[in-house]
């Protein structure tokens, strides 16, 4: 994968995407770099701990859609258009993703029928979180269609980083979400060394899987919380909220900082527990994780609360799949994509069982068991890792370079896939696809047919980042 | 006597009902681990708001200007219809409960009136679920008053109190149909989880906050403050008709007071234990409300026989 991919002639592009597919290959991304004659089209595909690069020659004309083959892709090529000027062979309609049309039709489903009307909400909501606008088409109280518009406050981050050092670029992934930061920093640090050639030790493979367990460990809790809030449940979102708030305390006495940020650097970790930090560590998750159980059961006994949850917002298998879903959501909804099972730089080891969900009905209650079922292996891995000293790691030289690196890593939401082509010394291209980028369309389509008030508790259950949107 | 029972249902009636509201949030603040606002809040709220001035979205009519008085006034008026500690002064109103059911329609009427002129999508959502469930709310209305009314034969709410005291109405069935079909009626009129949740802020949940969204300053003001009275007016009826009272008029007094803080209370709990329930099965929920209320009704026609 280090050598740069072989250049695939526009002709050959649909039926090479075709081929990764019929491989087993499962898509993860695609995105634009270059410029002028030297533009390309880039798609990459997942197989198993390889991550397949197929690069198009996008110099001279225009290459072929392939969204009607991969659903999934959709987003990567409206936001190509949108923010790197590329136009597709074949598509139909190129709503606007990123630039914000003011025509209201130039960018929704036409909805038509007696009785149909449209709800507003955002771009500025009532509560504290970012910027989003949904336009609901309903009848009575019932979704037809839910059209969103994102990228309010798009920062631009991954232009800002061209041009900069690799050590440098890792600020512009590790802020692109708050949640993701560690997943994102990680997928980031992995993506340089791959392309430098750099092989992470023990210890800092070591490390960055704590870090990674206990970003996963605060936003699970939080998500059980938020879904909770949901339904004003007041009992479970307080209980929740408060074992999250004590993680987040942990972190910040394990690593100086309540989110984790700072912790991660490209070829090297600063994480330095002793054994009596780790000890303290393993105490305070131990009594987390009672907690968390018991919590857990009184959720399971409100009876009130759980009338809430079967049967709303499901996301069939198959959507799941042709939409390109990843993490806790796609694996609620029965598919088994774990990234964690294949990656070789961090510390999961060849035992590493993702959970399964009790019934993968891709409803609001799969994605809430989902999270409580993972919270345990996430414990279990925590209590293993810490048993002894977590040192300072670092990367040494010793595998192949080359312009492109790629990494994927598991985080609470699900997979980042994190691309960085070089340039000499610098960043010729930083491309971050993060789990809420993949599953926004599933959260979309999951909430059609579902009643309006619902909604918030549809949104909650996939609990999606916006501010990794607006990367 | 019957001028302090005048006093306390227009001054009690105004100026102490923002306290059962606050008094509610307070409790449930408690409950859920939280320190929570002091009982006091919706004072200093509406305080913050009468100060404001008014915003009107455009285009409205005079339907939306109106309305927000329109709700006071004729909450104004229910209030003075219901009897306090079992006395009721002479506004020459009468003490009917369905010219009551009327009122609180009229206000309901008037709110909805104008999240159609306003247009605005919230409002109207909000209006629209709050007529869905008053289809079933209002008849649960009628028929708890309606049982609590056949043992005095009057729908007199002064009669219908004195025939409520005592121990006696406690063993017949009829008076725990009504008691527990007027409980819903209280769940609905003051908007709380399992039906509606006053603390939302997620506007696509919103049931009584939605036609609020678009009012400001005084009219909003005034709107809270019917919101408040409506929990007065629910409270002291649930007091007066099917918690216990009875003895002379200082004894019923305390019997109120008991009774309406024990009903805040219940609120803070039910709040607190149940979550919302989805949408589409609260008429359900009103219309078993109905059912066990024409139980109870069968039973006092077979025990009449």
């Amino acid at each position: 994968m280090n050598s740069a991919p072989p250049v695939i002639a526009l002709s050959a592009w649909r039926e090479a995407c075709l081929g990764a597919l019929d491989r087993g290959g499962r898509f993860c991304g695609a995105y634009a770099s270059g410029t002028g004659a030297a533009r390309r089209w880039n798609a990459l595909f997942a197989d198993g701990a390889e991550t397949l690069v197929l690069s198009a020659d996008a110099g001279a004309a225009d290459p072929p859609t392939i969204v009607d083959l991969i659903p999934a892709a959709d987003w990567d090529e409206r936001e190509a258009h949108d923010l790197r000027d590329l136009r597709f062979e074949g598509r139909e309609s190129q709503r606007p993703l990123a630039t914000h049309a003011p025509e209201t039709a130039s960018w929704t489903v036409p909805v038509e029928g007696r009785g149909t009307h449209q709800v507003v909400v955002g771009p500025t909501h009532a509560g504290v979180i970012e910027s989003g606008h949904f336009r609901f088409h309903v009848v009575g109280e019932r979704i037809l269609q839910l059209d969103t518009r994102l990228f309010y406050k798009h920062r631009g981050l991954e232009r800002a980083a061209e041009g900069r050092s690799p050590a440098a670029g890792l600020a512009f992934a590790a802020r692109a979400c708050g949640a993701g930061s560690v997943t994102n920093s990680v997928a980031y640090a992995q993506a340089c060394e791959a392309a430098l050639g750099l092989v992470p030790s023990r210890e800092l493979r070591r490390g960055r899987t704590v870090l990674l367990e206990l970003e996963r460990l605060y936003n699970h809790l939080n998500d059980v919380a938020a879904i909770c809030a949901g339904v004003g449940f007041a009992p479970g979102n307080m209980a929740f909220a408060t074992l999250k708030e004590r993680a987040l305390r942990l972190n910040c006495e394990l690593a100086g900082h309540r989110f984790l940020f700072g912790t991660v650097a490209v070829g090297g970790s600063v994480l330095d527990l002793d054994a009596a930090a780790a000890g303290r560590a393993r105490g305070e998750l131990g009594e987390l994780r009672a907690d968390a159980e018991a919590a857990w059961r009184e959720l399971a006994f409100a009876a009130s609360f759980q009338a809430r949850l079967g049967g709303v917002g499901v996301l069939s298998t198959e959507d799941a799949s042709e939409l390109g879903a990843v993490g806790p959501a796609a694996r609620a909804s029965g598919l088994h994509i774990d990234t964690r099972g294949t990656s070789p730089g961090l510390w999961y080891g060849s035992a590493f069982a993702p959970a399964r969900p009790p019934a993968a009905s891709g409803d609001v209650a799969a994605r809430l068991e989902m999270r409580a079922a993972e919270l345990p292996v996430t414990f279990e891995l925590l209590d293993d890792l810490l048993s002894e000293p977590v040192r300072p790691g670092d990367a040494a030289a010793g595998g192949s370079t080359g312009p492109i690196g790629v990494a994927r890593v598991e985080g609470p939401r699900g997979e980042t896939v994190c691309a960085v082509e070089l340039e000499g010394e610098h960043l010729g291209r930083l491309h971050l696809r993060t789990a809420s980028y993949a599953n926004w369309p599933a959260l979309v389509h999951a909430a059609a047919g579902n009643l309006l008030p619902d909604f918030p508790l549809i949104n909650k259950s996939f609990e999606l980042c916006y501010a990794c949107v607006d990367r | 006597m019957t001028a302090l029972a005048a006093a306390i249902q227009v001054l009690g009636g105004l100026a102490l009902a923002p306290l059962l509201p606050g008094l509610v949030q307070s409790m449930k603040a408690r409950l859920q681990g939280r320190r929570g606002p002091s009982p006091l809040q919706p004072y200093r709220e509406l305080r913050r708001l009468w100060g404001k001035s008014l915003a009107d979205p455009q285009p409205t009519t005079v339907v939306y200007r109106l309305a927000p008085c329109l709700v006071a006034a004729a909450t104004v008026l229910a209030l003075l219809l219901v009897p306090i500690a079992g006395r009721a002064p002479d506004w020459s109103l009468g003490n009917d409960a369905l010219v009551l059911v009327g009122l609180l329609a009229l206000a309901r009427f008037a709110l909805a009136a104008s999240s159609w002129d306003t247009g605005s999508g919230f409002a109207l959502m909000g209006s629209g679920r709050d007529l869905t469930f008053a289809v079933f709310a209002e008849p649960l209305l009628v028929l708890a008053l309606l049982l609590a009314a056949l043992p005095a034969a009057s729908t007199d709410l002064v009669a219908m109190a004195a025939a409520a005291a005592g121990s006696g109405p406690w063993t017949e069935p009829v008076h725990w149909c009504g008691a527990l079909a007027f409980a819903l009626v209280i769940l609905v009129e003051t908007g709380r989880q399992p039906i509606d949740n006053p603390d939302t802020h997620l506007e696509l949940t919103m049931v009584h906050e939605g036609p609020l969204l678009e009012y400001a300053g005084r009219d909003l003001a005034l709107l809270e403050w019917s919101a408040a009275a409506r929990h007065w007016i629910v409270l002291v009826l649930g007091a007066e008709l099917f918690l216990p009272h009875g003895g002379g008029f200082w004894a019923q007094l305390g019997w109120l007071a008991a009774g309406v803080a024990a009903l805040c209370a219940g609120l803070a709990l039910t709040e607190t234990a149940q979550a919302k329930m989805r949408i589409l099965r609260a008429p359900g929920l009103l219309a078993g409300g109905c059912l066990l209320a024409l139980a109870g009704l069968a039973s006092f026609l077979i025990g009449g026989l």
